[in-house]
């Protein structure tokens, strides 16, 4: 080591460790507030926000019809229920067909939990995943199209999971929750619906 | 802890290493301002390959989207616009620390004996990131990077026997297009700046090898006390470490008064020709290169030749690796030599006039600078060996002064 | 110390060249008012360019609710007075009122994309642009600049400026007086500038912190180094002891 000045003596040990803990800290901070702000600059851009949304044109969907839009990369389906097709949400509901009738397992937004699991009972905006394994179910309107009990609904091709014209899964499918509903909200004039966001409580699979 | 320490160090030489580079490193104790640039360097490297990684997050290197990408990061990208100031002002920055540090290595003889490889590898690392500067300044895809990229190819092509092919290899077709900034990006995120990291491995281990020099030129090793160290010498670990933690903090004061301040630095650093596409049908108003090559540029122009402007700029970039041969001087640092100070100075100053000239539009009024400048360069190095011969010394003491 | 001395010497022959260079870039742009970059301007600059000149041209990089996040302007207030009524979207880019298509067939060029404008051609460029229009029967639109000869854009700012003879005399006064009409332009100047770089208020806003920090750093770095460089000692001294 380097000789010392005998005049001086031992180095002051308690301020040498006092200012390298200082200057530790400090530069810690400072390092931390520079990854932060890197870790931050991958999250989604303002490109990704400003697509995140999906407006959807309904005068097109003739009743009993749907359409599947593609929202962050999901299927959304809109469906135009007939007063026929409402009907049967009570009816499987009565019969006891349902795993969670009431909806309270949190995949809608609260303005969602009810029988229709939407804002205007004709209009169901649902995202079209199968809540067991990601899987796209079908739309099976028709009565006895699947089993001979079928009221309508949707009905999974990969392991034979079934909903209800509300998305409300039907007891003994694989499948745990009823399908998702996202976010969403009509224009002014009711004409368009805006999808923007996953209901955060709401998981898809 | 201790426990811990002993099962690592039996099985990694963590506790030699330290010992070897750190805390029985001895450096001479007389480093004056110009020995922060080295351990500064090294840290701007590193937050280049940091900052480059989280831009290249977002980049899309095609011809069609290179710009749009860029100009996403600046308005999108949650901090993209310090992320990206931060890579660009930080190449200008590292480029004024290289001068600082190779001039350094000029004025005090740094290059002589022992330490010619040292000198020769850091030349190396020098021109290594004068190309990765440019494959970085391609990518952006501004208009400036187009014609960057056909002016410097078209160089390229110019060389004798190889230059064709290896003008179209660099292009990856018959222009500068969506192939040339796939593989400017491969390059310049991978293989380019793997090469110059290790490059500076090897630069900082050979010096290791011989040991720094200093402000005196004076070879601390050959004057050791009792104990087997240099009485001139402080170990590493703490005294530099600490002092270049000082200089860490001040520096990155002026980094980031760069970066919030003046983040293009007046078309400096970031030129006013980055803010427009790509767009192969116009040209430029007058294609000059950073600030930082400009001085290569101003003596490819003095010239007027295609193959004599190139060959003087090439002899102009190859010459210092002669250095360490051509100064012939018994005294190492310029402290004891007047006249090679005064020459240092002189080309100093015809180096920023250089830089200064390349980036002006090419009219003849400035060809004297041009030429007048490039005959002092080639001067300087052409002269030494006869000047360093009988230039007069003054007499060097034993020990460093402070 | 001769190093000080030597860097004196280097410092003032950089700056004689830095001054020749200055010199050499003197040339006859005006300059917009000093001072007259700010939020309140920008604002101000944001609703005359929505006014005047996004009929033609887009700010496509600059979304509408940067308007909202960097300069405090109410998201009313640009929906009422920014953007234009042809369903723009509030999270896009400010976009022109006319189609690509209508521009290429009016104009020959659609006109460009102004969000790095201000960057590509500066402040003073802008700024004297608008100001250099002058009446020339003889170019399709009637208009012609002095600092952009044949210019295929019109004088759009004629109701502020008037019309004005190549060789300056008025032909017909503008409808507000010379003074406001450079305050409106340095307005739009103002908002062109912010548009070209979006992150200059945070950097403002942000920099006495990030400087702060760092010098504190330094200060503590410093007391450090001194305290561990008070073993290292001139040796001259000691042997004289």
């Amino acid at each position: 080591m380097v000789t010392l000045d005998d005049s001086q003596g031992e180095p002051d040990w308690r301020r040498r460790r006092f200012l390298v803990a200082t200057t530790s800290v400090v530069g810690a901070a400072a390092v931390a507030a520079v990854a932060g702000v890197m870790v931050d600059s991958l999250e989604p851009t303002a490109a990704d926000t400003a697509a995140a949304s999906t407006t959807v044109n309904l005068e097109p969907i003739e009743p009993g019809m749907q359409v599947t839009v593609p929202w962050q990369k999901k299927p959304v389906v809109v469906v135009n229920r007939t007063p026929a097709m409402l009907a049967t949400l009570k009816e499987t509901a009565a019969k006891g067909l349902l795993k969670d009738a009431d909806c309270s397992v949190p995949q809608q937004p609260p303005y969602c939990k009810n029988e229709y699991r939407a804002r205007k009972p004709e209009w169901l905006v649902m995202v079209r995943i199968c809540t067991h394994l990601c899987c796209i179910p079908h739309y099976r309107p028709k009565k006895a199209s699947v089993t001979p009990w079928w009221l309508g609904g949707f009905h999974c091709p990969c392991h034979g999971s079934m909903y209800d014209l509300s998305g409300r899964v039907i007891k003994g499918s694989p499948a745990p929750h009823n399908m998702a509903v996202p976010e969403y909200h009509y224009a002014k004039d009711g004409k368009t619906v805006t999808i923007t966001k996953m209901y955060p409580e709401a998981h898809l699979c | 802890m201790a426990n811990f320490g002993d099962w690592l160090n039996k099985r990694f030489p963590l506790r030699e290493l330290m010992r070897e580079h750190l805390t029985e490193y001895f450096a001479p104790k007389n480093f004056n301002l110009l020995y922060y640039t080295g351990s500064l360097l090294l840290l701007m490297i590193v937050m280049q390959f940091i900052t480059g990684f989280l831009l290249m997050a977002h980049y899309v290197p095609t011809s069609a989207d290179a710009f749009n990408s860029v100009q996403g990061i600046m308005y999108d990208t949650r901090w993209g616009w310090l992320i990206r100031y931060m890579h660009v002002d930080g190449v200008s920055l590292i480029f004024v620390l290289l001068y600082l540090h190779i001039g350094r290595g000029m004025l005090y003889g740094s290059y002589r004996k022992p330490r010619e490889l040292l000198w020769i590898v850091g030349y190396v690392i020098y021109i290594l990131m004068m190309g990765e500067a440019f494959l970085g300044y391609v990518l952006p895809f501004g208009n400036l990077s187009y014609w960057a990229g056909q002016v410097i190819t078209s160089i390229i092509q110019a060389l004798p026997a190889v230059g064709p092919a290896l003008a179209v290899l660099a292009r990856g077709g018959s222009g500068v297009g969506t192939a040339t900034l796939e593989r400017f990006l491969a390059l310049h995120a991978v293989l380019w700046f793997w090469i110059i990291a290790a490059a500076i491995f090897i630069h900082i281990l050979a010096l290791h090898q011989v040991g720094s020099n200093n402000p005196d030129g004076i070879e601390i090793k050959e004057n050791k006390g009792p104990d087997g160290h240099p009485v001139d010498g402080i170990p590493f670990h703490p005294y530099y470490t600490v002092k270049d933690i000082f200089g860490v903090g001040v520096w990155l004061m002026i980094f980031a008064a760069v970066i919030f301040y003046a983040p293009t630095m007046h078309g400096v650093f970031l030129e006013r020709t980055t803010f427009s596409p790509a767009n192969p049908m116009v040209s430029l108003p007058d294609v000059t290169p950073p600030w930082y090559l400009a001085p290569f540029y101003a003596m490819l122009r003095a010239i007027p030749n295609k193959d004599g402007g190139i060959f003087l700029m090439i002899l102009a970039v190859v010459l210092p690796f002669f250095l360490p041969w051509l100064d012939r001087s018994p005294v190492k640092s310029s402290r004891y030599r007047p006249v090679y100070r005064a020459m240092i100075l002189l080309m100093a100053v015809t180096f920023f006039t250089l830089a200064w000239v390349g980036e002006q539009p090419p009219l003849p009024k400035y060809f004297l600078l041009e030429r007048g400048g490039a005959a002092i360069y080639v001067g300087f190095y052409l002269l030494l060996p006869f000047i360093s011969r009988w230039e007069p010394t003054r007499k060097v003491p034993e020990r460093v002064t402070s | 110390m001769s190093l000080i001395k030597k860097w004196g010497i280097l410092a003032v022959l950089v700056a004689g060249v830095a001054g020749v260079t200055v010199q050499a870039n003197a040339d006859t742009l005006m300059s917009p008012p000093a001072g007259y970059f700010n939020k309140p301007a920008v604002i101000a600059g944001a609703k005359l360019f929505a006014e005047h000149c996004s009929a033609c041209h887009a700010v496509g990089s600059l979304r509408y609710e940067r308007l909202a996040s960097d300069l405090g302007m109410p998201k009313a207030s640009i929906v009422k007075d920014v953007m234009l009524p042809n369903g723009a979207n509030y999270r896009m880019g400010m976009q022109p009122a006319m189609t690509q298509a209508e521009a290429k067939k009016w104009f020959g060029l659609p006109p460009p994309d102004l969000s790095h404008m201000v960057r590509a051609l500066g402040a003073r460029f802008i700024y004297t642009y608008l100001q250099s229009f002058y009446w020339d029967p003889n170019r399709p639109s009637g208009w012609n600049n002095h600092v952009f000869p044949k210019v295929a854009m019109p004088n759009v700012l004629q109701p502020w400026s008037g019309i004005v003879a190549k060789d300056g005399k008025v032909m017909q006064p503008g409808r507000v007086t010379p003074a406001v009409f450079h305050q409106r332009v340095a307005d739009i100047v103002a908002f062109l500038r912010y548009a070209s770089d979006p992150s200059v208020f945070v950097r403002h806003k942000l920099g006495p912190y990030v400087l702060g920090l760092l010098a504190a750093f330094s200060l503590i770095a410093y007391w450090l180094k001194k305290e561990y460089w008070k073993d290292v000692h001139d040796d001259s001294s000691k042997r004289k002891k």
